[in-house]
């Protein structure tokens, strides 16, 4: 059986969309059979960042409304033979969505894949809660500043009343990933600090990953950045793709900023 | 305008002859070194004198609002209430809850009756108690209290009502602090330190 995991936000535009793609490949490299669900339905992105736009045919809402086959819909990724991708209905709005077909829907992906990666609509609304509800596993993606955070702490409480592990008595394992660190930022005080996130969010650090200008670039082409060698943030990516599969990786220091020769060469003629 | 505020050890003693007070300073006036030595009495010159041969500080006749004239206070004022309301009085009192969650965005607590919350209470997050409310760890969120004390240590962003006035949380910065209700006034202190005064 599978895990699913949610990756949820609560603000939009921190992240979730790209940590789901390149988490979801990243499991995919480590020999797991995963599976990606784009729950934001009615503004699907997903399928862009993964570079499968022109591959969509049918969509979830086809599958769990129309009486599409799940192998008909499910698109494979040309990167990865291990990794899939259910997209999310363009043309239909949240309220399409029932508690009792995503249930089905995601039983039957349980079957198939090791793991089940769906990704949040941001905001709180029912499209939020029913990504949730079949959930196992949280990442929490904030970026390091006041209203991501206050939006996620929400989010969260959402997630520990709303789901259905913890009606059932269980809890839903959380996890927090920080995206968007510039260390330059964090060094002069004017980000918030790592560990007053986690104070304040209590709940335990999987990854931080710094601020990318590569990321925008990847996304654009629809090659996700941990497929870049030498990104920061590709790199960082891969690490927690390897916690999530319940691998120990160290943690490793984005926060504090190390220029290179070149750059120290550059910074002195600029 | 330049102030500053000292804690204080203080000593209070009855001035009845000065003989006495003095027979009782020699004996003991090394343990009174660093303190303040209120002396309740008439004020005379050998006595002024004395004290200085000592080189104590001392002061005449101040009068400190002590703990057990507080405490007096405070069994008068539950005394009224006994009579007006006997019974609602009696199930505030049974009524505490301990709570170790952490209030999150979005969150609310409504308590009838006493709070001890051990854990933070977070941006967005709400509490309102009508009884007292003691919370351990930092309030960032929006606090409604009616009870007869409140403890917190509250951040700049936090809201925080005490009987409907708006606590200014500049002062409730850095430590853990007791805000209560003193003759229609809303005190604060710090919780951690005696009270006193120099």
């Amino acid at each position: 059986m599978g895990i699913v995991i949610a990756v949820i936000s609560g603000k939009g535009g921190v992240g979730k969309t790209t940590t789901t793609a390149n988490i979801g490949l990243g499991i995919a490299q480590n020999d797991k059979k995963c599976v990606v669900v784009d729950f934001d339905i009615g503004q699907r992105n997903l399928d862009m960042l993964l570079g499968l736009e022109n591959r969509v045919v049918y969509d979830m809402v086809h599958v769990m409304d129309d009486g599409i086959g799940l192998k008909q819909a499910l698109i494979k990724s040309k990167i990865s033979d291990n990794l899939s991708f259910l997209a999310a209905s363009q043309t239909k709005d949240k309220s399409v969505l029932d508690s009792e077909k995503i249930s089905k829907l995601i039983d039957s992906l349980k079957k198939d894949f090791d793991f089940i990666i769906l990704d949040a609509p941001a905001g709180i609304e029912s499209g939020y809660e029913h990504t949730i509800e079949f959930a196992d596993k949280a990442l929490v993606v904030v970026n390091p500043e006041v209203s991501s955070i206050r939006d996620s702490d929400r989010a969260i409480g959402i997630l520990d009343s709303k789901s259905k592990r913890v009606k059932e008595g269980q809890e839903v394992d959380k996890f927090l990933i920080i995206n968007r660190i510039n260390s330059k930022m964090v060094q002069n005080g004017e980000m918030l600090n790592s560990d007053d996130i986690l104070d304040i969010l209590s709940i335990p650090l999987i990854g931080k990953i710094p601020e990318d200008r590569e990321i925008v670039d990847a996304s654009n082409q629809g090659k996700p950045i941990i497929l870049s060698q030498d990104s920061q943030a590709g790199q960082a990516y891969k690490r927690i793709a390897l916690r999530v599969c319940g691998e120990k990786v160290d943690f490793v220091d984005v926060e504090s900023h190390k220029e290179s020769f070149l750059q120290k060469v550059k910074g002195i003629f600029s | 305008m330049n102030t500053k505020q000292y804690s204080a050890k203080i000593l209070e003693v009855e001035l009845d002859n000065d003989e006495d007070f003095i027979s009782f300073f020699d004996k003991s006036y090394i343990f009174f070194q660093n303190y303040l030595v209120i002396i309740n009495g008439k004020e005379s010159n050998t006595i002024i004198e004395y004290m200085h041969s000592k080189n104590l500080k001392f002061i005449f006749n101040l009068v400190l609002p002590t703990q057990k004239k507080r405490k007096n206070r405070e069994v008068e004022n539950k005394q009224e209430q006994n009579v007006q309301k006997p019974t609602e009085k009696l199930k505030t009192k049974s009524n505490l809850k301990v709570l170790d969650k952490l209030v999150r965005s979005g969150q609310e607590i409504n308590i009838d009756g006493d709070l001890l919350l051990l854990n933070r209470v977070n941006s967005g997050g709400s509490i309102v108690v009508n009884g007292t409310l003691i919370i351990t760890q930092i309030v960032d969120g929006s606090i409604r209290c009616d009870g007869d004390f409140m403890m917190m240590q509250a951040s700049s962003k936090a809201n925080i009502l005490f009987h409907g006035v708006e606590v200014d949380n500049k002062f409730l910065q850095d430590r853990l602090n007791r805000v209560e209700l003193i003759d229609n006034e809303i005190v604060i202190t710090s919780a951690l330190k005696e009270k006193s005064w120099v």
